[in-house]
């Protein structure tokens, strides 16, 4: 119980600072379950990534999976709860008064001149990540074939991921 | 928008788990089979209201997730914008626990180890992606820039934390709105 608690408290945090749309998360959920609690490997965050991406869901679902991890099916549903409480307590908030916020321009130009920011954030993660997890010449041949792919195609990630993972099985990538 | 009767919650339960089942794709997929359900095939919401839940959903978290609460909110207050949201989560939540269980539980099979192994420095490429994507529409002007390295260089080369680069972030940002709004 006390796990879970402290899970939710930690998912809650992540949820009030998920600023700039979903790729804050990996930099966020990096350094905090990889680096700092040791929740998962590097490999499984990335892997963890993937799955995400294979879904409906914002790439937020990755609480669902290191809830998972953590604590088995009540942590993946105490995860994706309390990340998703706030955004959902400020929308209905927003949705119940929107037109008396006399304050929603300070707020909008506040979080636009934060972006940049994120931006930053996105970029050190693609960083940090590869410096780690890219090591061969394959790996870099699969990142420049992906990075051409979903940057001048309109193919959806979840079908270049699914490609890259039947590559892998096909020829058996060790 | 008047609407001659009250949207049952049970409806709204059904359209948003269709909406979350089908919208493979993510982000702006989403918004737009939201869109094309609720504005234009239900006749729920306007487009111009729909527009301002949108803009509102940028705020905090996956502004497809706030849209629907939006509507949902829209149709039947409170209760209304949290069936919409668990309705459209619901079907990816499914996916990824059983997903997340395959994993762990299969996880030295060397089929899957291969599989994986071909699909990280995909995700690397996707990350790289975003982050040319955000940058092109976001980063705008030399101190738009200054911040996107600083924020770069203290994550990659001096290790600092996402959240402290965040909030540093947001109290320069806040900071500046507020001093141009006193002073203009």
């Amino acid at each position: 119980m006390g796990g879970l608690v402290k899970l939710a408290w930690l998912f809650l945090k992540i949820g009030v600072i998920f600023f700039g749309g979903g790729y804050v998360l990996i930099p966020l959920l990096h350094r905090i379950m990889v680096d700092q609690l040791q929740w998962l490997t590097l490999k499984e965050f990335l892997d963890g990534v993937a799955l995400s991406q294979l879904t409906p869901g914002p790439l937020a679902m990755l609480a669902t999976f290191t809830g998972y991890k953590a604590a088995g099916f009540p942590g993946a549903l105490v995860g994706t709860v309390f990340i998703f409480l706030p955004c959902t307590v400020l929308m209905l908030a927003i949705s119940s008064r929107y037109e008396k916020m006399r304050n929603m321009e300070l707020i909008r130009t506040t979080l636009d001149g934060l972006l940049p920011a994120v931006v930053g954030l996105v970029a050190a993660a693609a960083w940090n990540l590869g410096k780690t997890s890219l090591s061969s010449g394959r790996d870099f041949l699969l990142l420049i074939a992906g990075l051409l792919i979903l940057q001048f195609t309109k193919v959806s990630p979840m079908f270049v991921i699914l490609g890259a993972a039947a590559l892998g099985l096909v020829f058996h990538f060790s | 928008m008047e609407r001659s009767q009250r949207v049952s919650l049970l409806e709204i339960f059904k359209v948003f788990f269709f909406i979350g089942a089908t919208g493979f794709g993510g982000g702006m997929a989403i918004v737009s089979l939201t869109e094309r359900v609720c504005v234009h095939e239900k006749k729920w919401i306007s487009m111009e209201e729909f527009m301002h839940g949108l803009a509102f959903g940028q705020i905090l978290g996956p502004f497809s997730l706030n849209t629907c609460t939006f509507v949902g909110y829209y149709l039947r207050g409170p209760v209304g914008g949290i069936i919409a949201a668990s309705a459209f989560i619901a079907p990816s939540f499914i996916l990824i626990c059983l997903l997340s269980w395959l994993y762990f539980t299969f996880h030295e099979l060397p089929q899957l180890q291969s599989a994986l192994n071909g699909t990280n420095p995909v995700i690397i490429a996707l990350i790289i992606v975003a982050a040319v994507g955000m940058g092109r529409s976001k980063v705008k002007g030399n101190e738009a820039w200054l911040m996107a390295l600083a924020a770069f260089a203290a994550a990659a080369l001096l290790n600092a934390s996402a959240l402290t680069i965040l909030v540093a972030a947001a109290v320069w940002s806040l900071g500046r709105s507020w001093y141009r709004r006193e002073h203009s």
